[in-house]
């Protein structure tokens, strides 16, 4: 963000565009001779800490592993909170010949505290100061600009508030899988086993803010929530297994499988405001008034899926291998007649290291190949959307209040499952005694009656409907190979591994028969996530051989604005016929050309040095901050703006136009085309040094190993033009939830597909340092 | 023992696999619990809450500060103003901003309006099917053909058939649409509806402030005189999709004149609950809410935010949240005497929060309300003073020394507005650190109307935030939630200027257009509180101001007479472009520039060319359609 002098400098040249008047002065709270740093008020030091335990042992008829752990992460954002316990149970019995019985099961009890965001720490002037005419730090940071009332957070006042402002969500999770197995005594090798797995979720949020806490306003109310959620699964597997090798060379495989399982879901919140005794927190939220409650909501869903799967396969002497796989799903969520899909499946693979021919072969251990034919299914879709949805209004005549309806989704009788045919064609190998050895995957996936909320025009009084929308490819490749470069167990051993991976998606036809929707952001023969955008070109320049048509271009528009690609006609004497217009958004793709990770590890006798890091080559990363939704790229000097080049009469190579010239809302027209960036880089994870104790008196205390390390995490980027620029991870930081909704709802998504993730306003990633002791009695 | 535990086990898995025989039957059954689905639009309890709907969607619209903007700046009554973004700037087509296909403003009728058409639909179609009365039905009519009104006049001809057949209910995903011509719109869908409405509505409200016959009949009066003028085009504005301006009926504007006159009449001779109230001043009071010459209006209250639908403490503006009056209201809180903020963010009906998009024109205060004396309208829609209040925010500083070293108290003028232009007034002082002047023994700081700026001008009282749920003597309150009064979308004032501008136009009857004027022009002269001076003044000009109406009306004199009674209420865009004089009435403006302390008024020139009369298809539409680009281009109003 910008220093206090910069700040002052962009109202300046605001005002140079502005006939003089800068469109936000100095006002209110500001003073020239503040320059406060508020991420550095705000943000602390972060800290986490892992311990874990476990014990284990058997016999020959039985293993069992108990374990217990503790997890705790506290972020660089006071008050940002992770603690996490948990317990692990696994235990295996052979009862007699034929019954065996097992169960696995992990409990989870979590606890994350989140109070404050960091956008009113990044907004906030650098003229403004948290200090009162004597030197004390301000009650509450409560300040005025001349736009903006705000409240700043800081540490200080993050602590002083102490329970005023409180968020505490507790989550306990146990996931249990309980199985029994007996040998059918007259068929050798046939089994039947049934699983049964039982899972228990369940949630409690509280939050709690104070009077005038987080607020401008002295006075704002109080508020209050309480939401809690339970989530519980079953599923049940009977599983009829067969494994036999017949004449030493003939393995033959059965699988047959009939599921079904559940989920059902329910929950309740409740808020209020203007809660009597602060002291309450959430605790008591019958103690405000009834038309003091501004939220109230319980909700339920249940699923349901039925399936039956058969897989044959059938392995020749080590060396042939086929397996066929046939598979029927019933789901609840898709409409009636259309909630079962049947799809086969078939790969072989040759094992050739196994062949005689390859027997004199010594430096080949492992060489195989693998091509396979697989259809899968996809019901990701929201319960209850093929019957269509009416959404509830609220309303009020006089003091009479009342609840509407309204169609907001439209059932659908015919929505079925989204099914895709993989053909995938892979490479096992492995050389040199195993020391170079690797995998090649090529696929291709056809993915048909894709699932998805297709929106309507408005015209149509009904929002959306949920679709089978379409056919989509992926091409992809996928190489890993990892090597042991040096193997001296006395001396130095070096491993390396590195993968590399490729994914081209593209829409290949859509259920209408069109080539694009626009409002979707689908176009036939792209990938379903694009960017569909101006093409930003630079900035306007007195110097551009064009820029006597500015005004046709973009009327009203000024010297020193982004200038986006035209793709319109034009007059005879170069003028365009039109101004600059929808029409001329262009497709964008954001897919890297392909990306990677790689792991390193030294040795030397004790001592151990690994490295593991990540890579991405081509493809766009969408920043929110740099874009206009983030609202820290005004470049009105109305509040506090990322410190980016931008236009003036002197600088006019930069690359963000002139400060105060043509707006689109708050922010400078094309604003969206800001936050685009070269996606390339190459970040390390983790560099992680380690020593072993072998000397003999650690065996004598009965320890069998330990071991000592430190780990930086994060610690260094490269190759990134974003990271050059801006100093931030590269890395996105808000992703894309299960439902392929994007969590950072800062994005215009009128230009951007749901499905793209991209930097923003969240807690940063940041650069960690570990110390561990691991150690095995 | 062994053998014990085996059997329990195996007895465990018996009864798992007895347990899944029974189960897997209706795991695939989905049971709607927490969801309601579209089914129970056929039940009593939701074809009445599909009419809640259709109210409550009137806050997308009425109060919806973006909307409201697109129908006032760039009209005759406001321009934008210093902070104003691009919304601001485009709708004023002064060179700095442009309509086209992605303006958010001018696509807002358009994405709000279709959802209620098709709940009106819904319930048309469904009420006689669980035997509701004809009444639910015409309400549903009269919302529908609202609805349609709205569209019509803001984009031309629109489709009919959303989907699933004319008028009809649209249960299909179908992505193509046809536009159909405003002859159509009129004649097949509003005038209809609308006379169902009149004929099977109510005389008296069903609940606080939904439709009645009087409010069909009025807006079937403004049907007909819109359908008029756009028969008769007199200024040969273009219509979209192209089609002859003859009526399907076969009658002529003059039919249509003389039908809203005839229902505008019987509208004023058969009142129901509705009447003028006696003081213009009393329409636009706070307290006065949902009076009985409010007809209809889109809801707010403060006794609920959940029913309010937008935050009481801090509310953002667009949805459903009341903000237009944010827009209008200028940054007063940088008003700084004595080193002391001295009018400070308070939810009362002079103050509010200010966001300082939209200015008035001078030509406002200098031709529309040239008369301020006599006419109390306007003194009762503008802010004319700032006064202090800075004991509210815990400042007991007593009085802080103003212009002319005079001193002033809470609740006396900080920053006045001149109703008179006075030569002498000195700007060098800076007043109030915003521009304001001195002028000889006067305590407060003042402006003339002629020489106000972008950047602070008189606010509009009449739209303003009105709460009571604070100590309004000692406390500011909470000025920055969303405001929780209803939006006025008609009054029964608006009977007499319907028939006076039918009248007009030739249509003839029991009162003649002066009569008719003269009305509201009497009430008009009514005083028993001046706004700008906070005191009572019982004062009766309806004498003098029936004297000063001209002999013979114009439909210039009924415009200008509208805008000093719907000043700023989202009205005017409509006005000026039903009787195509919008480019003539709002070709330029004057007003001062962006520093407080510019007092030099430059006159502004606006493009308004006849394709603006008609608002562009939003290209949201256009993107959503499935249909050739040649069909997309052809559902697109020309020019855009």
């Amino acid at each position: 963000m910008m220093n206090a002098a910069q700040v002052t400098q962009l109202r300046a040249d605001v005002a140079a565009n502005n006939g003089g008047t800068p469109l936000y002065a100095i006002g209110g709270d500001e003073d020239l001779a503040n320059d406060t740093d508020w991420q550095d008020l705000l943000f602390g030091t972060g800290l986490q800490t892992s311990h874990d335990v476990s014990v284990q042992g058997g016999t020959e008829k039985g293993t069992y592993n108990i374990g217990m752990g503790y997890f705790k992460e506290t972020s660089v954002i006071p008050g940002d909170s992770f603690q996490r316990y948990s317990i692990r149970a696994q235990v295996d019995q052979e009862v007699g010949e034929l019954f065996r019985f097992g169960i696995n099961s992990v409990t989870n009890f979590n606890k994350t505290s989140s109070i404050v965001g960091i956008y009113d720490a990044l907004a906030a002037s650098p003229l403004l100061s948290p200090y009162d005419d004597t030197g004390n730090f301000l009650e509450s940071v409560r300040l005025q600009t001349i736009a903006d009332d705000s409240w700043i957070p800081t540490r200080n006042e993050l602590s002083r508030i102490g329970d005023g402002k409180k968020n505490e969500e507790l989550d306990f999770g146990t996931y249990n899988n309980i199985y029994g197995e007996v040998k059918i005594p007259w068929v050798e090798g046939l089994k039947y086993r049934i699983n049964v797995g039982l899972n228990f979720r369940s949630s409690r949020d509280g939050n709690f803010t104070g009077e005038g806490v987080f607020s401008y306003n002295e006075s704002n109310p109080s508020s209050a929530s309480y939401g809690t959620s339970i989530t519980r699964d079953y599923i049940i597997e009977n599983q009829l297994l067969f494994d036999r090798t017949f004449a030493d060379k003939h393995r033959v495989n059965f699988v047959g499988l009939f599921s079904s399982q559940e989920t059902n879901y329910d929950s309740s919140y409740l808020q209020v405001r203007n809660i009597p005794d602060e002291n309450s927190l959430w605790y008591n939220l019958d103690s405000a008034l009834s038309e003091d409650i501004t939220n109230y909501k319980t909700d339920y869903s249940a699923t349901g899926l039925l399936s039956y799967m058969a897989r044959v396969m059938y392995q020749y002497d080590d060396r042939y291998l086929i397996t066929g796989t046939l598979r029927s799903d019933g789901s609840s969520r898709l409409a009636k007649g259309h909630e079962w899909v049947t799809y086969p499946a078939v790969s072989v693979g040759w094992n050739i290291a196994n062949e005689s021919f390859m027997e004199t072969q010594e430096s080949i251990n492992q060489l195989k190949i693998r091509i396979g034919y697989g259809e899968t299914s996809n019901q990701a879709i929201d319960p209850y959307s093929t019957q269509g949805r009416l959404s509830t209004v609220n309303y009020n005549y006089g003091s009479t209040f009342a609840t509407g309806y309204y169609v907001s989704e439209l059932p659908n009788s015919k929505l079925g499952w989204e099914f895709s045919q993989t053909f995938n064609y892979g490479l096992d190998f492995g050389l040199f005694n195993n020391r170079l050895s690797g995998t090649v995957e090529y696929y291709v996936t056809k993915t048909n009656d894709i699932l998805y909320d297709l929106s309507l025009p408005a015209s149509s009084g009904v929002s959306s409907v949920t679709s089978n929308i379409g056919e989509t490819e992926n091409k992809g490749i996928e190489v890993a190979l990892n090597a042991t470069i040096l193997d001296n167990p006395d001396g130095l051993t070096w491993d390396a591994g590195i993968n590399l991976y490729s994914n081209k998606n593209k829409i290949v036809s859509l259920a209408t028969g069109e080539d694009e929707n626009v409002g979707q952001l689908w176009f036939v023969g792209s990938p379903i996530n694009v960017i569909y955008d101006y093409e930003r070109l630079g900035l306007w320049n007195e110097s551009d051989p064009d820029f006597q048509y500015l005004q046709d271009y973009e009327p009203g528009g000024n010297v020193g604005m982004v200038k986006v690609k035209y793709t319109g006609d034009y007059n005879a004497d170069g003028s365009p016929t039109r101004s600059i217009n929808s029409d001329d958004r262009v497709i964008q793709d954001p897919t890297p050309d392909f990306q990677g990770g790689f792991n390193t590890r030294l040795a030397y006798k004790d001592i151990d040095l690994s490295m593991v890091g990540t890579f991405q080559s081509g493809g766009t990363i969408v920043s929110t901050l740099h874009s206009s939704n983030g609202y820290v790229n005004l470049l009105t000097g109305r509040r506090n703006n990322v410190d980016v080049d931008y236009w003036t009469p002197e600088n006019t190579n930069a690359r963000y136009p002139a400060p105060g010239g043509i707006q689109s809302g708050d922010n400078p027209k094309y604003g969206s085309t800001l936050g685009y960036f070269d996606g390339s880089y190459l970040k390390i994870r983790a560099i992680t040094l380690g020593y072993n104790f072998n000397q003999k008196f650690i065996k004598d205390i009965g320890v069998q190993r330990l071991r000592i390390y430190a780990t930086a995490q994060n610690p260094f980027v490269m190759f990134s033009s974003f990271n050059r620029e801006s100093g931030l991870d590269p890395e996105t930081n808000s992703g894309v939830d299960s439902n392929g909704n994007r969590q950072n709802v800062a994005v215009n998504t009128t230009n951007i597909s749901d499905g793209i993730p991209t930097v923003g306003a969240n807690a940063p990633t940041t650069r960690n340092y570990m110390i561990g002791l691991n150690i095995t009695f | 023992m062994r053998k014990i535990k085996i059997k329990s086990i195996s007895i465990a898995i018996l009864s798992i696999a007895l347990l899944i025989g029974s189960c897997t039957k209706d795991i695939l059954e989905e049971e709607t619990r927490g969801v309601f689905t579209p089914d129970f639009f056929q039940t009593e309890l939701g074809v009445e809450g599909g009419l809640t709907y259709l109210y409550e969607h009137l806050r997308y619209l009425y109060g919806q500060a973006y909307y409201y903007n697109s129908l006032e700046t760039g009209t005759d009554e406001y321009a934008f103003a210093q902070s104003a973004d691009n919304n601001f700037k485009d709708a004023d087509l002064s060179g700095e901003g442009q309509i086209i296909p992605d303006t958010y403003t001018t696509s807002i009728a358009w994405n709000t309006c279709f959802p209620a058409i098709n709940t009106a639909s819904g319930i048309i179609e469904n009420a006689a099917a669980v035997g509701l009365d004809d009444s639910v039905i015409a309400e549903a009519r009269f919302f529908r053909a609202f609805y349609y009104f709205l569209l019509v006049q803001t984009y031309g001809g629109v489709p009919l058939d959303l989907g699933s057949g004319e008028l009809a209910f649209n249960n299909s995903a179908v992505r193509a649409s046809v536009r159909n011509t405003v002859p159509e719109v009129y004649t097949k869908a509003i005038f209809p509806d609308l006379i169902d409405a009149v004929n099977n509505l109510p005389d008296s409200p069903r609940l606080t402030g939904s439709a009645t016959k009087n409010v069909a009949r009025l807006h079937l009066a403004k049907a007909y005189l819109t359908y008029a003028w756009w028969l008769e085009n007199p200024n040969n504005i273009p219509t979209y999709p192209d089609t002859n301006r003859t009526d399907p009926d076969g009658n002529g504007a003059t039919y249509y004149y003389q039908q809203a006159y005839n229902l505008a009449v019987e509208g004023i001779d058969n009142p129901g609950p509705y009447k003028l109230l006696d003081y213009f001043y009393d329409v636009h009071e706070g307290s006065n809410d949902r009076h009985s010459e409010m007809m209809l209006y889109a809801d707010r209250t403060e006794e609920s935010e959940i029913y309010n639908e937008a935050s009481l403490g801090w509310s953002s503006t667009g949805g459903s949240a009341n903000t237009a009056a944010w827009m209008v209201t200028s940054n007063y809180t940088s008003i700084s005497v004595d080193g002391t903020s001295a009018v400070l963010r308070e939810a009362a009906q002079s103050y509010g929060r200010p966001w300082t998009r939209m200015a008035p024109t001078i030509n406002v205060f200098e031709e529309t309300f040239a008369e301020k004396e006599l006419d109390s309208r306007y003194d009762g829609t503008f802010v004319t003073s700032y006064r202090g209040n800075w004991h509210k925010g815990g400042d007991t500083t007593p009085t802080l020394t103003a212009a002319n070293g005079m001193q002033i108290a809470p609740g006396d003028a900080v920053m006045t507005f001149l109703d008179e232009y006075d030569p002498s007034v000195d700007y060098s002082v800076n007043g109030g650190n915003l521009g304001g002047g001195e002028v000889a023994g006067r305590s407060d700081y003042v402006i003339n109307l002629n020489e106000i700026n972008r950047r602070f001008y008189p606010g509009l009282w009449k739209i303003g935030t009105y709460r009571t749920d604070h100590d309004v003597a000692t406390e500011l309150g909470s000025p920055n939630g969303a405001i929780t009064r209803p939006f006025p979308i008609a009054k029964f004032s608006e009977f007499y200027l319907v028939a006076a501008e039918a009248a007009v136009k030739g249509a003839s009857g029991s009162y003649t257009a002066r009569d008719l004027i003269n009305v509201i022009r009497a009430r008009a002269g009514k005083w028993r509180f001046d706004n700008g001076e906070q005191v009572e003044r019982i004062e009766d000009n309806s004498a003098a101001m029936v004297a000063a109406t001209p002999n013979v009306i114009d439909i210039d004199y009924v415009l200008a007479e509208r805008s000093r009674e719907y000043f700023g209420e989202g009205i005017r865009w409509f006005d000026l472009v039903r009787t195509q004089k919008w480019a003539e009435y709002a070709a330029s403006y004057e007003i001062a520039g962006n520093d407080a302390s510019d007092h030099s008024p430059v006159t502004t020139t606006r493009t308004i060319q006849p394709f603006h009369y008609l608002r562009p298809i939003p290209q949201s539409q256009i993107d959503g359609l499935d249909m050739t680009d040649a069909e997309k281009t052809a559902y697109q109003n020309p020019g855009y």
